[in-house]
Parts: C-alpha cells; structure tokens; sequence
C-alpha cells in the first residue's frame, strides 16, 4: 500500500513541478529566515547569523536535489533533462556529432546487414503454417556417410498411405520448362508437386485456387499448373485475370489455376520455382526414364512430412521404419534373383532417418554457414574497434569539457548523474547512429543478396524483419554502452579543486587518460590484425584458385544452353537441329570452333557414369564411376584441351558406327597404368555381363571439370552422335575478338532454326569460371573491406592519442629542447612508447589470428592457415599504417618552440 | 570516526521525525530541526536541509501530512502533523528500535564481560 502511494505521489509530482517548485523555495526560505530570526535574537549581528543559518542548513542546492529526488520520478525527469542536455552537446560540435554517427553507422549497419543475411538463410523458419511440425523424411545408405534424401515413387506412395505418425507426407521434384505465353518462349524453373503439398504446408492461394489431391490422382491427365508470385509479377504483371488462361509448357497447352503468396518459396531456401505443376504430370514432362512412377530402384523424389501433434520424432522415426523394411522386403520379392545376396543385405540395412524441417531442405543452408558465421565475426570485430575509436573520441572530448564538469561537480551535481548524463548522450550517438545504420544495413544487405545467383535471390530479399529490428536495437545500446563507459567513469573520478584552479589538467589525472587511452589503442590493434590476416589468407588463397591450371584455354569462349528436348521433339529431329545448330554456327564470321556438350567445365554441375573397363579387375566397393562427358567433335579444339595420343571424334562416328570413346590421362594412367590404352574397350555397366562395346579412340590432357579446387578426376568422353537419347546441351564457341560479341549472331541463328527454342543462360567461359568464385570473392573482398576499415580507425586513434600527448607535454618538450635535446629525441619521447604499444598489441593480434585462423581451414586452397606471408604481408601492412598515423601529430612536437612553450600556461 | 558527533542514520531519522511530532504536535521543518538538536544536546551532527528530503518520504508513505500555516511571528511555514497511519508506525518502530537496543546492549555487555 505505501508502495502504491508513494508510486502515485511521485507520478503526480511529475506534473505539478513549477508548482512544487515553488513551494520548495518557499518553504526553505522561510526555514532560513526563522533561523536567522533566532540567531538575532541571540545577539548576533544579522551577516553573522545568515552565515551560521546557511552553514547548519548545508548545501541548500544538494538539499533541493536530493529532495526532486525525493518528490518525483527522478528518472524519467533527469532522462529527459540529459537527453536535451545531450542534444544541445551535441548540435554545439556538429562534426564530432558527425563522425560520431556515420562511424556508428558503417559499423551497426554493416553488422545488421550481415544479422539480416544470417537471419535469413540460417535462422528462419519455412514460410508455412507450424514450421516446426516440419520433418525431413531420409534414409541412410550403405554408399553415403551421411542420410540420402532420394525416394522411388512407388516407396513414397507406400509410405504416404501406410504411415500413422504423418498428417501429412508430401514429395516434389525439379523440372525445367519451356514456357511459351502469347509467342514468346523463355526457361522457367519448375516444381512437380504431390497433391497434398500445398494442403500439408499450409499455403493458401493468393489467387485462384492450388493444386490439390484430386489434381493428382491419374497419370498426365491434370493439364494445370500455379505460378509463384514473383514469376506472376515479372512474366505477367500481376495481370489477375490470368487464372485460368492457358500457356504452353514444353509446347502443351497448360491452365493455370492459381498463383501462391509473396512470401512462399517453397521448401528449399536455394530454389525459387515459377511453375508447379502436379507430379503425377511426370511422364508428360520428365519422359525419360519411362515408368518413374513404377520403377522402386529409380530414386529421384525428395520427402517432406508434417508430424501429427502428439507424435515425437523419435515415435515418427520408429513407426516409419517398420513401414519402410516392410517395403523393402515386398520390393525384394519382386528383384527376386537379379539381385546378389550381398546386394540384398546392403538394401535392408538402410534405415528411416528424420530431422526436423522447420527450415526446410538445406543444402544451401550447409554451404553458406560457415562463411556466414565468419562474416558476421568479423563485423563484429570491427564494431568492437569502432567502439574503442569512439571511447577514445570521448575521452578527448571528456578532457576539453573538465571545466564544465568541475562547475557541475562544484554547484552539486552527483557524480552517479553526471556519469549518467555521459552515458545518455553516448547512448543517444549510439541509436542516431543505429537509426542511420538502418539505411546503411538495407542497402549492404540488397547489394549482398545481388552477388548471389539469381535462382534464390528472391527468397533472400525479405525487409529487416522484427528479429534483425531487435538485433539493430540491442547492437546499438551495446556500443553506446561500451564507447561511453570508460569517458563515463573518466568523469567520476574528476577532481573538483584542481581542475577549477587551473586551465591545464594536472600531470597525474592526464597521465590516467594517456594510459587509458592508450588501452584502448591497444585493443584496436589487436583487433584489426587478425582481421587483416584473415584478408590476406583470402586473398592468397583466391590468387591461388584463380591461378589454377584449369587444363583449358578460358578466353574467348562463348557458352549457352539449349534444350529442344522439352518441346517434345523426337530424337532424330533433336539431333539434326543440334546438327544444323552447329554447321550454322560455325560457318558465322569470328568463330574459330564450335561445339556441344553435355557438361560445361566449371559449371558445377556433374554427371558420372558407372563402367567396366577390359582388363581391369575392381576391388568390392571400388569407385567404378567416373565423370563422364557427352560431346560433339572439335570439342577439345574449342576449349584447347590438347590430344595426348590417339584421335577427337569425327562425323564419321555416328550411330551406325562403332562405339568410340576418349579419355583423360588420369583414367589411363588408373585403369592402364603404363599400358597404352588405345585400342581397349569399356562398358557401361558395372555388372559382368555387360558388354564391352566402346573402343578408346584417343587420350586428352587432364582439365578442371566440375569445380576449380577438385583433385585430378577420371573422366571420359563419348560422342554426341552415339547417345541414344539427348537433352539440354551446351553450345560452346570459340570465337577470334570478344566472344560476347557472337551472342545475338548465334541467338538470330537459334531463332531462325526453331523460333519456339529458347536460349538460355548465355555467358562466356570466363565468366562461368569467376562466379565459380562467387563465394570466395565476396567472403575476401568483405574481409579485406572490413580488415582496412578496422585498421583506418584504428590509425585514427592512435593518431590522435599522440595529437594529445604531444599537446599535454608541450612545455616539457620545450623545456627538454630547451636544454638541448635534438628533433630525434623529441620524437623518440612522444612515439617511443606508442611503438611499444603498437607492438604488444600486434604480439597480441598475432596470437590471437593464430589461433582464430585455423578455424578458417577448409575455405582456404592450398593456404595454409599460418600462411607465413599473409602473417607477415598484414602485420607490415598494419606497422606501416600505425608508423604514419603516429608520425604525422609527432611531427609537431618536433616543431615546439621552446620559448613559447615555456610562455605557455 | 574520533568525532562524538555521529551520523544520522536513515532509519533513525524517521523515528526521530515521528517521535517529535508525536510529542509537540504539529510543527514546521525549523521547528523539527530545533528539537532533534535540543534533545541530542548537539551531538547529532544533522545538516539541516537533509531533514526536508525525509519529510517528503514520510510524507508519500502517508505517516505524516503538510499543511501550510502561520509561525508564532506571522511567518507562512509548512506545518507538519503525525497522521494515524504515523502513529502505528511509530509504535512499531519504537518497539523494534528497542528490542534492536536491547540484543545490541546484551551483546555489547556480554563481550566486556568475556
């Protein structure tokens, strides 16, 4: 109850203050005035008795203060009172208010921007209804030491009929299309989607209505499909009435029945379909391999499962695992005796494995963590050291306002107020600068997302949302807290007398901020090293990977894909366009050779095939599956891949003719060794029975295949003309000038063959190969960014840590000088104690890097993580910057006239 | 600490302050102030001004009430009285002060004896 009244008294005060004020006067006056009274009529003279009324009074300004202390919320008052202090501070130094806050800035948004980027890649959830009911649904395999994510059709259906644990069980797979709307066609990524996907995610439309599981009971019979809003926008513009209006998908005409919201992506953060489309659409859009949704042994389906509320994983685990041995087992029957018993035993020995899939499939998750993570420690970093710069900006300025605090101190301001006043004006930089970082931290974060492939960029493009807002928040109470603490508590020791006796501070309080200060420089050295370090590890080790020998010549190079296959052509017309694609293509002017294949170097991507090789005898569970190739001839003379020995491929080796085959040293030299293997053949096929039809016909140097960082890899090439069956090829041309200029040349001749072929992702080799590097180039330009930006600031510290001392010494230098001591001497003095410091500090930062960057390991190529150039290369780097920034303000000192300086005070 | 003149403590003062209004009846800040001296015939050393801050806070608990009034030489003052609330606290106070005053009186008489 007292509390109660006492709360209400306080409130009520807040609002009565001019009133009370008055009162207050009042009543103290008249409290003096009795006194005095009193004191006269003892008989002392009236000067006399007012000084013994004051002196038994006390402070009457402390009384005041401790009693509005008293009276209101002296919180919420003296908040305000500081904060238009602060203002008013602030608005007199508009420059110091300026660095102040962009510094705060750079360093608050950079952080969020990279918070944000965390936030969405690795913290999110799915965009759906109860993402944490979400299970990934994998199984573990004999051949992989992590779970396998891939499914047949027929073991899915089993498991989503059977199961008890799921309300729900749902599966896609990718598709590619060709989507031609009113003449124009162009490549749209698709999604084919079991019925029950939007029902079991939680998605409703945001136009139309979605795919359903009555959509998706019959084979090719449901002719529909939902656009994702992003594709509706661009390909559409929002147009509404599009619902129901028909497209072509690979040249079949397909209703669109629908368009999902803006912010669902669907369950891969790395994909961003356009088109989804039923997955029992399978056999109209996927042909090949014919009976997908029959065959158990083709697993090409990825399962996502929704848990039943009262089911834990563990239960959800145990319960499908019974189901899907029992499958196994049934699927075992019908092999009978096609498969071996060893086979037979590895099959059953796979398990049901769940994780949770509140974030969906993550690969691209895997992939971006650890550069992520690094990032943002390293902003982090940089943030700390912006922190120390602004801790030493406020220290100086802490030293010009003494006299203000020594007043303040004298008139009876607490010490505890005034360290809280430093603070609110330090807290009230740190959210200018935090609310000017917002800026800073939307722009970072949309010219980061920009770098990354377009495929998912969408799905990263989300405004700061309440999370990074309260990341933003606490980052900048944080700093403000951290950069105004030390200036805070320089206050509470000021002292009053020998400040207010005379202009400069006395030698023992300087010397405490000089050695304060001086911490601080410390530290940021400290910090900044092992930031710079790491940069230089990155850039060596990007020198290093753009430094490879990749085994073809990368300039001039024109690459595009094409993909007749999805318009549902017959292979012979598929052939001969590819044909004529090719005789047209390089009879244009500039093109010195062109060919097709099926795997471009370096693009990432991979095919592998599984053979038997004459003569060679593998060892159970031998690797028998080597990167494989399909290419037209003049393949090699396009890149410039040299032909070791033997022949290229010729437009004599067609279909009708014997099978031919080349390879690469590195499969020679594994499957022949010393033996030449022209002349041998090879089989694609592991079993025994297969039959060895493909002769060597020659051998080529090794190159780089998938990645630029892979070891030498077996790999083998058979011609384009033999292949039963092709799909999307890589049109490669060389050209003489620029290859860039060839692309509307060789686009002209694509539209003239086939005008419903689209021509997508058109570029050029060299190209390909840096965005190769994509990763690496961001992850070492944004460490180098940060590792200069640490250094600057802290250069401009150490700058002006000397600039100060310089200033306080200035009549012991002159005395010194005086006396005879040289320019040398001078700066020995004022510098020789900032190298030590710089020196510690970096013993520090170098022990420090030492041990943070051997976390960097496996993101570095062939750089060891105590790259003793990179080691080096930084600390001369940061000595140098540190040896300027100490040199210029010690300059003056050397020019101090000693009979000024001694005139000085 | 060699001084005989000892601080006030916080507590103690509102005892104090209770006590003598209690005793004189409505009374204003001087007045209040007077008499703690009178009684500790100057051996509490009080600043003065202090006492207001405490007045305040007994004030908000509702032990004491204000009133402003005229002084025996026609001056206005801010009179203040003991209310009933004040009373009973002051009877708690009083009886934990001296059961306080008691143990810490045997404690101190039982270690001279020791």
């Amino acid at each position: 109850m007292g509390f109660l009244r006492t709360i209400a008294s306080r409130l009520l005060a807040v609002f009565r203050r001019r009133h009370q004020e008055k009162a207050l006067d009042k009543e103290f006056s008249a409290h003096l005035e009795m006194c005095i009274e009193e004191k006269l009529r003892g008989g002392m003279t009236l000067d006399d008795a007012r000084r013994a009324a004051r002196r038994e009074f006390g402070g009457v300004e402390q009384a005041k203060e401790s009693y509005r202390q008293q009276r209101g919320l002296p919180f919420l008052e003296t908040l305000a009172q500081d904060l238009r202090y602060a203002f008013r501070m602030l608005m007199k130094s508009p420059g110091f208010a300026a660095v102040t806050i962009l510094t705060l800035a750079l360093g608050i948004g950079a952080n969020t921007a990279i918070f944000s980027m965390v936030n969405s890649v690795l913290l999110n959830n799915l965009p759906v209804r109860h993402p944490e009911e979400l299970v990934l649904v994998k199984h573990t395999d004999a051949r992989s030491t992590e779970p396998v994510e891939d499914f047949s059709y027929p073991m899915y259906r089993e498991l989503r009929d059977k199961n008890t644990v799921f309300s729900a069980l749902l599966t896609r797979a990718r598709v590619d299309f060709n989507a031609t709307y009113s003449g124009q066609s162009e490549r749209a990524i698709g999604e084919l989607v079991s019925g029950n996907y939007f029902e079991g995610l939680g998605v409703q439309p945001w136009l139309g209505r979605l795919i359903t599981s009555d959509d998706d009971r019959t084979p090719g019979a449901s002719s529909i499909a939902v656009l994702s809003y992003g594709y509706w926008q661009r390909r559409f513009g929002g147009d509404r009435s599009i619902v129901g209006k028909t497209i072509l998908l690979d040249g079949k005409p397909i209703q669109i029945i629908g368009v999902t919201p803006p912010k669902f992506y669907g369950t891969d953060l790395a994909r961003n379909p356009d088109i989804r489309v039923p997955m029992m659409m399978v056999p109209v859009f996927r042909p090949v391999p014919a009976n997908r949704l029959q065959n158990p042994r083709h697993s090409w389906l990825v399962l996502m499962a929704r848990r039943k509320p009262d089911v834990t994983l563990a239960q959800a685990q145990a319960s499908l695992n019974i189901l899907y041995h029992q499958t196994l087992n049934d699927e075992l029957e019908q092999f009978g005796s096609r498969i071996t018993a060893r086979n037979r035993e590895k099959y059953l020995a796979n398990a049901i494995h769940l994780d949770s899939g509140n974030q969906g499939f993550a690969q691209l998750r895997h992939s971006m963590e650890r550069p992520l993570l690094l990032l943002f420690g390293v902003t982090c970093v940089v943030l700390l050291v912006a922190c120390a710069n602004l801790a030493n900006l406020l220290l100086a300025r802490s030293a010009k306002r003494r006299q203000e605090i020594a007043v303040r101190l004298a008139i009876g301001a607490g010490r505890r107020r005034l360290v809280r006043q430093w603070l609110t004006e330090s807290l009230l930089l740190s959210t200018l600068g935090g609310l000017a970082g917002i800026m800073v931290a939307v722009w970072a974060k949309s010219a980061l997302v920009n770098y990354l492939p377009a495929e998912f960029r969408e799905n990263l493009q989300s405004p700061l949302d309440a999370r990074v807002l309260g990341f933003l928040l606490l980052a900048s109470i944080v700093t403000g807290l951290l950069f105004g603490l030390a200036p805070a508590l320089q206050i509470s020791r000021a002292s009053v007398s020998s400040t207010l006796r005379s202009e400069t501070p006395s030698a023992t309080s300087g010397e405490q901020l000089v050695s304060l200060r001086s911490a601080l420089i410390f530290t940021q050295v400290a910090l900044s090293l092992p930031l710079l370090i790491g940069a230089a590890l990155f850039l060596h080790s990007l020198q290093n990977l753009r430094g490879i020998d990749t085994g073809f010549v990368k300039q001039n190079v024109f690459l595009a894909n094409l993909n007749p296959s999805l318009n549902g052509y017959p292979q012979e017309r598929i052939k001969t366009l590819y044909d004529d694609l090719l005789s047209r293509v390089r009879a244009l002017p500039g093109v010195q050779a062109a060919s097709l294949t099926t795997s471009s170097v370096v693009s990432g991507s991979w095919d592998r095939e599984t053979v038997r090789v004459q003569g060679y005898v593998p060892r159970t569970d031998e690797d028998m599956s080597p990167n494989a190739g399909v290419i037209s001839p003049s393949y090699f003379a396009t890149l410039g891949i040299p032909l070791v020995a033997g022949r290229d491929f010729t437009a004599q080796d067609t279909a009708a003719r014997p099978k031919v085959a080349i390879v690469n040293e590195t499969f020679a030299r594994y499957f022949f060794g010393n033996t030449d293997p022209l002349g041998k053949k090879i089989g694609l096929n592991d079993s025994p029975q297969a039959p060895l039809d493909i002769e060597i016909v020659g051998v080529v140097k090794d190159a780089k295949y998938v990645r630029l960082q892979e070891k030498p890899l077996r790999y083998f090439y058979t011609a384009m003309a033999q292949e039963p069956i092709l799909f999307d090829m890589t049109l490669q041309v060389r050209t003489t000038g620029d290859s860039r200029n060839i692309a509307d040349m060789v686009r002209a001749q694509v539209r003239d063959l086939d005008p419903n072929l689209p021509l997508y992702a058109t570029t050029t080799l060299e190209i390909q190969i840096d965005d190769s590097l994509t990763e690496q180039r961001l992850v070492t330009w944004l460490t180098s960014l940060f590792g200069l930006l640490a250094t600057l600031l802290a250069a401009i510290g150490l700058s002006g840590v000397v600039a100060f001392s310089v200033a306080r010494r200035t009549r012991e230098i002159g005395i010194r000088v005086a006396l005879g001591a040289q320019k040398r001497d001078v700066l020995r003095l004022v510098i020789g104690r900032m190298a030590m410091l710089v020196s510690s500090g970096m013993l520090v930062g170098l022990i420090a890097a030492y041990a943070a960057t051997r976390l960097l390991g496996s993101m570095l190529y062939e750089v060891g993580s105590a790259d003793p150039a990179a080691f080096a290369g930084a600390s001369c780097l940061l000595a140098a910057v540190a040896a300027v920034a100490a040199y210029l303000p010690a300059q003056r000192a050397t020019r101090v006239d000693p009979l000024v300086a001694l005139r000085y005070e | 600490m060699g001084s005989s003149r000892a601080e006030v403590l916080q507590g103690t003062l509102d005892l104090i302050v209770l006590k003598t209004l209690d005793a004189l009846g409505p009374l204003h800040g001087y007045g209040i102030a007077q008499r703690i001296q009178q009684v500790s015939e100057d051996l509490l050393k009080l600043n003065q001004g202090t006492l207001y801050p405490a007045l305040l806070r007994l004030e908000q608990r509702g032990w004491i009430s204000s009133k402003w009034g005229v002084s025996d030489n026609n001056r206005k003052a801010k009179y203040y009285s003991l209310t009933r609330r004040g009373k009973k606290q002051l009877a708690s106070e009083a009886e934990s002060w001296e059961r306080m005053a008691a143990v810490i009186g045997r404690l101190l008489a039982g270690t001279e004896g020791a």
